[in-house]
């Protein structure tokens, strides 16, 4: 479904990311581990044209999308949902809920996918009316996975969605996510910093540090986590055996 | 009690332009980051608009002798075209710029316009008569309330109420709210990004456009510069309401004509030409204890 080569970004002088290779296949559920500064949320950016990269290829769905305006990225079947949650604070929950529909003019199925996401995400309703800045974290995180859904995505980027909240709500976001895609054929794409939580809620593992990936494989060879904590922290030649060893 | 209410519809009335002119500096800030000093220049294209593009130094109306509907009509359509023109041409080639970057650029383009004009129309000023019925006076008493005053403040009422609806009730009007507050993730939602500025532009036009009528009204005259006073008192009202607010925006545009028309009515006789110095000491005092001005936005995010 989405398919990454020789990928490489910089900032300036900082390389975020150099020669990163990375594939999704249809209702996977792929997690991108590694530390703050590893080039995660570049990445994501980056398949959803926030930046421009140096070098590489994005494939989706067979077509090249590297180079093409977010919006139309969006348009594509990709949606977002970044680090930090960005929220629009001075909109109303359901103005930003809506925002994608009214964006791409699709309405037909706008009013049942608001009611069925609603259905995950009741805290939502109560709110409905009031100013999303005003949301606690969790019910933000809620509300924009909602409203990154609400644009009827095939493939949902979702970056760092443990970031600042209790371990219990994230709990409750990955069940969600999980059953979501169950229900609607979604494929997910996550960024997390812990790999511990991916090891129950994901199919495979990407290992990134320092911009480049480290290691990557099935969730279950992966299960007994060492692997991951070698590259994680940066054993380089083992990392490097282990890389050889995945599939 | 006359005095004192005649002052305010005055303050009203000065302050109506000064909002007008200072929604059209804070939406494209809003959007864009852009500190449009070529704002100032659009409002003058407008009135350059109505007469015979010529030197001579009478003003001949042209499209200022067309019925008022379609004068209004055709005006907009002028500078909202120029407005966009400058995006398309300038702007829109160094969106990830600086917003000082931006802001220079915008110099660049006001430069341009007013040489413009000074080409086609000649450096003198000319006077011009537009809407001469508008000077007549309503009576109410001993009140004396200038019909031009009233329309000021009806037309910016409308437009008020107007850009209110757009933005609250219209899915555009939402993009665009959204857009100012978030840009990039407004565009991974989806909301095209060019779309939007172009709104910006084009509202922004549309309200230099009603406020180069209402001053050429006002002061009967044209030159290169006109435009220019308005524009610095909306960018020191839009200062004053908090930059990126476009509610503070209009509310600073009242405070600052508020200040600026009682100080004329109730300074001391020798004092009253140092009225602008006065004004600009209360503003630089207010923004020493909110210096984030009367409204302030939280969501002012650098752009990336
Ligand atoms: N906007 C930016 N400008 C400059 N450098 C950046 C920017 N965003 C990220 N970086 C740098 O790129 C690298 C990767 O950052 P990022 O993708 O945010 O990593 P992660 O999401 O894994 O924490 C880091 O070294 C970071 O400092
Ligand atoms: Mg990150």
């Amino acid at each position: 479904m989405l398919e990454i080569k020789g990928l490489a970004v910089s900032y300036g002088a900082t390389t975020a990311l150099a020669g990163v290779a990375l594939h999704v296949e249809a209702q996977e559920a792929v997690c991108v581990v590694g530390p703050n500064g590893a080039g995660k949320s570049t990445l994501m950016a980056a398949i959803a044209g926030g930046v421009s990269p140096r070098a590489g290829s994005i494939t989706y769905e067979g077509k090249p999308i590297l180079g093409m305006r977010p919006e139309n990225i969006a348009r594509q079947g990709i949606s977002l949902v970044p680090e930090g949650r960005h929220v629009f604070g001075t909109l109303t929950v359901e103005e930003n809920l809506f925002i994608g529909t009214y964006a791409m003019a699709d309405r037909r199925h706008a009013a049942a996918d608001a009611e069925m996401l609603l259905g995950y995400f009741p805290r939502l309703k109560e709110r409905w009316r009031q100013p999303a800045g005003r949301l606690s974290g969790g019910e933000q995180q809620m509300l924009v996975i909602a409203r990154a859904l609400m644009t009827r995505p095939r493939l949902l980027l979702v970056d760092e969605p443990s970031l600042g909240l209790a371990p219990k709500i994230v709990d409750t976001v990955y069940e969600t996510l999980l059953s979501l895609r169950r229900e609607r054929q979604l494929t997910l794409l996550i960024n997390e910093q812990s790999s511990e939580r991916m090891l129950r809620f994901s199919d495979r593992i990407y290992v990134i540090r320092n911009g480049r990936i480290l290691l990557h494989g099935r969730t279950e060879e992966l299960r007994d986590g060492e692997a991951i904590a070698r590259a994680y922290f940066g054993f380089d030649d083992k990392a490097d055996a282990a890389l050889e060893a995945a599939p | 009690m006359i005095n004192l209410i005649q002052t305010l519809i005055d303050a009203l009335a000065l302050g109506s332009l000064y909002a007008l002119a200072a929604l059209g500096i804070g939406l494209l800030f809003g959007i864009l980051r852009l500190i449009n000093f070529s704002y100032g220049d659009l409002i003058t294209l407008g009135a350059y608009a109505l007469i015979v593009p010529s030197a001579d130094a009478v003003a001949n109306m042209f499209i200022g002798n067309w019925p008022a509907a379609l004068m209004i009509v055709a005006v907009c359509l002028i500078v909202v075209i120029a407005a966009l023109l400058s995006d398309a041409l300038v702007f829109s080639h160094i969106r990830r710029a600086e917003p000082s970057t931006l802001m220079i650029a915008s110099f660049a383009v006001s430069y341009v316009i007013q040489n413009g004009i000074l080409m086609v129309y000649g450096a003198r000023p000319k006077s011009a008569n537009l809407w001469s019925d508008l000077s007549y006076q309503i009576t109410f008493g001993e009140l004396h309330i200038p019909l031009l005053q009233i329309v000021t403040i009806a037309a910016t009422l409308v437009l008020m109420a107007g850009l209110t609806l757009l933005l609250k009730r219209t899915s555009l009007g939402i993009q665009m709210r959204a857009a100012a507050e978030d840009f990039k993730m407004a565009r991974y939602l989806g909301v095209r990004g060019n779309m939007v500025i172009g709104l910006a532009f084009a509202l922004s036009g549309v309200l230099a456009a009603v406020a180069a009528l209402l001053l050429l009204t006002q002061t009967g005259s044209l030159s290169q510069t006109m435009g220019t006073p308005l524009m610095l008192f909306a960018f020191i009202a839009t200062v004053v309401g908090g930059m990126g607010s476009l509610l503070g925006a209009a509310a600073g545009g009242f405070a600052v004509a508020f200040a600026s028309v009682f100080l004329q009515a109730y300074l001391p006789e020798e004092f009253r030409p140092f009225r602008d110095s006065f004004v600009f000491a209360i503003v630089i005092l207010m923004l020493l204890f909110r210096p984030s001005g009367l409204i302030p936005t939280k969501a002012l995010v650098e752009r990336v």
